[in-house]
């Protein structure tokens, strides 16, 4: 018994700490500089990856073997997989598709997919993607130029002098020849279209689960601290240099623009990455489609880190229309090394990623991160609310969650100028009203004095633990509020809560929501927005439980609302004291 | 140029040390993190005065530490966290020495102090996070004019150990003479032909340069869809090219015995080119593009001798007559398998268009 005892010590205590993830060393094979620019999977579960002098080589994760695919390729950043057989590759000249037609195993067609953009042969000019939508069509970011680099004497595409700022002697990155700086749409014919602009250094873009899709992008001039960016059609997202491309620009040289004009120009990041603090230069973001089989945050971004042992969590919410969040680090150290460049979900849904040093620093090779099954403390998720944030936790808390001396919060903003990078702004310490949380233990609401949009939150997490004694293993997360909650107009209560009550209860018996919910728009408006728009009385509540019942369009667009004919009137009256009440 | 600056300031140290025990170091930064003056020497005692420049487009600082705590300040800057920036990445500790708060580029900043009077060898680092690790150097404090051997030098980053012609040495690769002393380029042997897609002076950035058996090699260029030079004697040195982020460029090892002029060789002036690709067969590639419309096919392959090289062209389907603008030059001969020379212009009838061949053979010397 005495030999017992500790040895249950010592089995319980790695339970409890026992991690969610373990972090595997993938073996790279002896002579290559395995400095990794792009990362997939062949359909029958074959790595391929690419690798800065020219290689792209497969992997089996059964064999373990490496095999050469292709070679000769310059500085390839970013990989699509068509086939067994076939993959398209962006490599600095063109989007190239590369095809192995003899079925030896190596290629031997290297067809140019587009290379309808310029090149000046500056250094910086990498190029990422191509990621596809749900359309076929193929969308690719390309780099700036550097002002530490040169332009050759010969260069592909016609020059826009406008493109490069010589007017103050300052250094900033630069647009010289067509499409520098912009993310491109490919269609499935193959034309090649601006489609937004004002990027420096789009190290990676990806689509969400609902194909929303986004990039990160470098701190830098013009980029106070590394963003994401939710991409548009046509929108500009802060760095001058690319504007000069924008159809039918008649300004001039951009950087000579009033830096008010091109703030209230560009599309704001949705999630700004603290420097020094959440991650300094962020790569490629890609969306955890495993369904649970990666852990608890199935359809987060993950995000990969270059300076440091982390990739880094995104949690997005939709505010007034636009998409804000929260990031996180998801992963710190435990194995995990730096130059984090490239992430994808292997068939097992264990995630890979590929690290570079390449002319930085950092690691290079691959690692595989695996869920364990085990589940720790972790903040899931987080979200404004309209006095503050709430906190969702993995696992329910203890009551040290409710302790406001467990936080600490700031707030601070970036300043969007052509200097490189910015300070942090405007710190501010933020206190706290009043914390709440849920009876179940997983939400925890916090009450903040000053919530302000233009900042990011910082909170630090202290002593918090899960009732079943877990440590928190990220304690740091920031949120970048750019809008605040519409504030909710409280309703004098108009009608019989009876009726609102069983207006309620029809709602959710009735088909309403195929087409509705309570604030989102769907196929029409949300409830939110009708109780916004009609005010709660009887008249409005007459007038549309008739169009509930004969249906109707035009008041919220061209969609029509199907009739309920069968629906009887009081039901549908009652149904707009519910709807009008909220 | 900037590694030559570093040497040559070791070389005018000693004239000016004796009366003046006065001592300025211009400071830059180079691509890839890295201080351009990698290490310098200072008499004990001598007035330093560091005219630090950044001329990256990054923020640096630059701190002077003890001897040996290198890795603990950098550590110690890390431990700073979101405090960081408003320390400019300097701990307050007592390993470090004197510091330049963050520099932004462009910006110029001085340093100046009373060296140690003991001599040591002072580490000098930016502690911007994540620079640490590979940006740094070495202030020696001593009375001697010499320092230690470049290549064995622990106090300065690995990669700088090989300046000058070193790395290049090291990395050379030479088609044919693969040595066993030099580090692997790939991981499988390189067998001609084989190729990079490359910036490479005498093309455009979209350029395909070429290894053919025999020591011959060619760049093809893909902006502007035709052959621009071509080598014997060797193939690429792309040591600076994968060193990192820098403007670098692939250098031609070997003897050139083909430049292109600037006409075009098919289609006449102002031909509308567009690249298609190519395809491995044997390994050759074989080019496939549009002039005009037109489908062209090109492959390049050594003369069977070795001196020289021949260009098939395929034209599927041709029913025009073409012209095929040729040039020669005192390196080299231009013939045809097909077609009529006039002057340095090959008139091909539509037959003879659907395939042909210029060869280039090497004059004698």
């Amino acid at each position: 018994m005495r030999y017992f005892l500790p040895f249950i010590f010592l089995f319980s205590a790695i339970c409890l700490h026992a991690q969610s993830y373990t972090v595997e060393t993938i073996p790279m094979p002896p002579g290559l500089k395995a400095e990794n620019g792009a990362l997939a999977f062949f359909p029958d579960g074959r790595l391929v990856a690419a690798f800065t002098r020219g290689e792209i080589m497969t992997w089996h994760p059964r064999t373990r073997q490496w095999k050469l695919f292709a070679e000769g390729l310059h500085d390839p950043l970013g990989m699509l997989v068509v086939s067994n057989s076939e993959i398209l590759v962006m490599q600095r000249p063109e989007l190239t598709r590369i095809k192995d037609t003899d079925g030896d195993g190596s290629a031997d067609l290297y067809e140019n997919v587009t290379d309808a953009f310029g090149l000046t042969g500056n250094y910086h000019e990498f190029n990422y993607g191509p990621v596809k939508d749900k359309n076929g069509n193929l969308y690719i970011a390309l780099n700036a130029s550097s002002p530490n680099g040169r332009m050759r004497p010969e260069v592909r595409g016609t020059v826009n002098p406008d493109g490069r700022d010589s007017t103050d002697g300052r250094r900033q990155m630069f647009s010289a020849v067509p499409y520098r700086g912009w993310i491109m749409q490919l269609t499935p014919q193959g034309r090649l279209l601006p489609w937004a602009s004002g990027f420096r250094s789009p190290n990676g873009i990806g689509f969400d689960l609902s194909g929303n899709l986004f990039t990160t992008d470098n701190q830098g001039d013009w980029v106070g601290t590394s963003p994401l960016y939710h991409v548009r059609k046509g929108r500009f997202y802060g760095h001058p240099a690319s504007l000069v491309w924008t159809k039918g620009w008649k300004k001039g040289s951009p950087f000579a623009l009033p830096v008010n004009e091109l703030d209230s120009m560009r599309t704001k990041p949705v999630v700004l990455f603290p420097h020094g603090i959440i991650a300094n230069s962020p790569t490629e973001p890609v969306v955890d489609n495993t369904k649970g089989k990666f852990g608890p945050f199935a359809g987060q971004l993950l995000i990969g880190e270059m300076n440091q042992e982390r990739i880094v969590r995104v949690i997005l919410e939709k505010v007034g229309g636009e998409w804000q969040g929260a990031c996180i680090p998801f992963l710190d150290k435990q194995g995990l090394r730096k130059g984090n460049n490239r992430l994808v979900f292997g068939p097992d849904g264990s995630l890979y990623t590929g690290q570079s040093s390449h002319g930085w620093l950092g690691d290079d090779g691959i690692q595989r991160i695996v869920f364990t099954g085990k589940l720790q403390l972790d903040i899931l998720r987080m979200s404004l609310t309209a006095k503050g944030f709430d906190l969702v936790f993995t696992q329910p808390v203890t009551a040290a969650a409710l302790k406001p001396g467990n936080y600490h919060i700031r707030r601070y903003r970036y300043a969007y100028h052509k200097k490189y990078g910015s300070p942090q702004l405007d710190v501010q310490a933020i206190h706290i009203k009043s914390i709440k949380a849920t009876p179940d233990g997983k939400r925890v609401s916090l009450a903040l004095d000053g919530l302000a949009p233009g900042f990011v939150y910082e909170i630090k997490l202290d002593s918090i633990t899960s009732r079943q004694g877990l440590p928190l293993v990220n304690k740091l997360i920031c949120y970048t509020l750019n809008k605040l909650l519409t504030a909710p107009v409280v309703k004098p209560a108009v009608f019989a809560a009876a009726d609102i009550a069983a207006g309620k209860r029809f709602v959710a018996a009735s088909d309403c929501a195929a087409c509705h919910r309570p604030d989102v728009k769907l196929v029409g408006p949300s409830y939110a927005d009708i109780s916004a728009k009609y005010a709660a009385n009887e008249a409005n509540v007459k007038r549309l439980a008739e169009k509930i019942i004969k249906g109707g369009s035009g008041v919220w667009g061209p969609v029509q609302m199907l009739p309920h004919s069968n629906m009887p009137v009081s039901d549908a009256q009652k149904i707009m004291k519910y709807i009008l009440s909220l | 140029m900037r590694y030559l600056k570093g040497l040559l300031l070791l070389a005018l140290l000693p004239l000016q040390q004796p009366r003046a025990q006065s001592v300025t170091i211009p400071m830059g930064v180079m691509t890839g993190l890295q201080f351009d003056v990698v290490r310098f020497r200072v008499p004990p005692g001598a007035h330093v005065k560091i005219v630090f420049t950044n001329t990256d487009d990054m923020n640096h600082n630059l701190l002077i530490v003890k001897p040996g705590m290198r890795e603990q300040v950098v550590n110690e800057a890390l431990q700073l966290g979101e405090k960081g920036p408003e320390a400019d990445y300097i701990p307050a500790s007592p390993n470090v020495l004197w510091a330049l708060p963050v520099v932004a580029p462009e910006q110029v900043r001085t340093l100046e102090f009373t060296a140690p009077k003991t001599p040591d060898v002072y580490p000098f680092v930016c502690t911007y996070p994540g620079h640490g690790t590979v940006m740094y150097g070495a202030m020696y404090v001593t009375a001697d004019t010499a320092l230690p051997y470049l290549a064995t030098d622990m106090n300065i980053p690995p990669q700088r150990r090989q300046d000058d012609i070193s790395l290049e040495e090291k990395e050379v690769y030479h088609s044919g003479h693969h040595g066993h002393d030099m580090a692997a380029l790939h991981p499988y042997e390189t067998k001609a032909p084989y190729l990079y897609r490359v910036f490479i002076e005498g093309a455009s950035p979209a350029a395909i340069a070429v290894c053919l058996p025999m020591q011959l090699a060619y760049c093809w260029d893909a902006s502007a869809c035709k052959l621009r030079f071509a080598w014997h004697g060797g193939f690429l040195d792309n040591s600076d090219l994968w060193k990192g982020k820098g403007d670098a460029l692939a250098k031609v090892v070997g003897t050139k015995f083909f430049q292109d002029s600037t006409g075009y060789p098919l289609g006449g002036p102002g031909a509308e080119v567009r690249y298609k690709g190519y395809r491995l067969i044997n390994r050759f590639p074989e080019f496939y593009y549009t002039v005009n419309g037109m489908h062209v096919y090109e492959m390049i392959k050594p003369k069977e001798d070795g001196s020289g090289i021949v260009r098939s062209f395929r034209i599927p389907g041709n029913t025009k007559p073409l012209v095929f603008h040729g040039e020669n030059n005192e390196h080299m001969q231009m013939e045809s398998s097909a077609g009529t020379w006039m002057g340095s212009t090959l008139q091909l009838s539509a037959a003879e268009a659907g395939a042909f061949s210029i060869i280039m053979t090497i004059k004698a010397h």
